[in-house]
């Protein structure tokens, strides 16, 4: 195979890791909402541990995300 | 209000116009769309070093942290001149801050407690510098306008009028054959990786900084627990393990910091070329709105993180994992 192609192949693999950090956001997110509907007083500090944990999840995706650039355009 | 109204359907109509002229244009003159080529780290503008020290070269980056600077610094000046003035009520951009810094302290208090005073500065510094960078990608002409070099697998070169420009004679079969590109004047300086590790490393020291005043020496016990080893069989161990863990967590703490910041706004930058290229009209204006509002929520992300870290800090984590066992 030529290295171009497997680079280009193996750029996209990395990228998987993103179906888990979907996920993840996908379930912190429904929790804060659902809190917040219950309890909308509540909904400043649901929001930031909502966005705290969603930044947290969603880093995993840009690890992916370095490692498939530095794939791409470094190496 | 309804002559406000007609108003906006007459820009709408007007700008929509605009666009298919352009791109119709466009395709009758064969003008095709460009992908640039990718340049990880800032390209530099010039091969001297600046102030004559070695490997420090005038990147593309570094103008759009000096750009980034000049806004924020612009910002204090507008804002406190605003306060001097005398006035209640802040309108224009000093509103507007004084509107997002009211919103991050609100954060703060919510979390710091009694540290608010001392954590907040760090919060609103790095959320603003942050995001004056984020944005800063987003003026047109950055990442498009530059000096032209040599490139092998680059595109051929065109006069336009008095602008020189890169240009895609290619041929149906997809291949190019130029041999030039561009290197822009100004990137957002939050695509380079050592402004991120920068900005990571300061964050990461002042959260060790934060906890050191609050508990003095004993923050030390939270990476090196060895207070319940010996009272307590098996769960002094695993606690002395945990401060282990606490230890590689801080070291961690740098390298999320950094890539999160990088990735996501060379990520964004690549996407608005790659939109660019393939659809040239529309298209672009969406992932655009999308670009802006990820440049707010990750300086705020960064921001946010430093502040809740370091009110971790000066809280104090033995204190409580003795009350919960």
């Amino acid at each position: 195979m030529e290295a171009e192609a497997a680079k280009l192949i193996g750029a996209g693999l990395a990228m998987i890791g993103a179906i888990g950090a979907g996920a993840g956001i996908g379930v912190v997110t429904s929790g804060a909402v659902q809190a917040m509907s219950r309890n909308p007083e509540m909904t400043g500090t649901i929001q930031t541990n909502m966005i705290l944990g969603i930044a947290f999840a969603e880093a995993v995706a840009i690890y992916c995300l370095v490692v498939s650039l530095l794939i791409l355009f470094v190496f | 209000m309804k002559r406000v109204w007609a108003r906006w359907v007459v820009l709408a109509a007007i700008i929509l116009g605009l666009f298919l002229f352009t791109g119709f244009f466009g395709i009758g003159l064969g003008i095709k769309p460009i992908m640039p080529h990718v340049y990880l780290p800032g390209e530099k503008l010039s091969e001297t070093p600046l102030f004559g020290i070695a490997g420090l070269y005038p990147t593309n980056t570094l103008v759009g942290l000096l750009l980034a600077d000049i806004v924020v610094i612009l910002i204090a000046i507008g804002v406190s001149r605003g306060v001097k003035s005398g006035k209640t009520v802040l309108t224009g951009i000093s509103g507007a801050v004084e509107a997002l810094l009211e919103m991050l302290h609100g954060i703060t208090e919510g979390t710091a407690g009694k540290w608010t005073k001392q954590i907040f500065p760090w919060f609103a510094t790095i959320t603003l510098l942050v995001l004056a960078a984020n944005w800063s990608g987003l003026i047109p002409g950055n990442e498009t306008v530059g000096l032209i070099h040599h490139y092998d697998h680059g595109y051929d070169l065109k006069q336009v009028g008095p602008i020189t420009t890169i240009w895609d004679e290619g041929t149906d079969d997809g291949e190019h054959h130029g041999e030039y590109a561009i290197v822009p004047f100004l990137r957002p300086v939050s695509t380079d990786l050592n402004f991120t590790f920068a900005l990571a490393i300061v964050a990461v020291v002042m959260i060790q900084v934060f906890g050191f005043r609050s508990q003095g020496l004993g923050y030390l016990t939270k990476f090196w627990n060895t207070k319940t080893l010996f009272s307590k069989p098996i769960f002094g161990v695993i606690d002395f393990g945990v401060g282990i863990l606490e230890l590689v967590s801080e070291i961690s703490k740098v390298l999320s910091f950094a890539f999160r910041l990088f990735g996501n706004m060379f990520a964004g930058a690549v996407l608005l070329f790659v939109i660019g290229s393939l659809v040239p009209v529309f298209a672009q204006s969406m992932f655009y709105l999308l670009e802006f509002f990820i440049g707010l929520i990750q300086a705020i992300v960064f921001g946010m993180l430093t502040m809740v870290f370091m009110s971790q800090a000066t809280q104090g984590h033995g204190e409580h994992h003795e009350e919960a066992h």
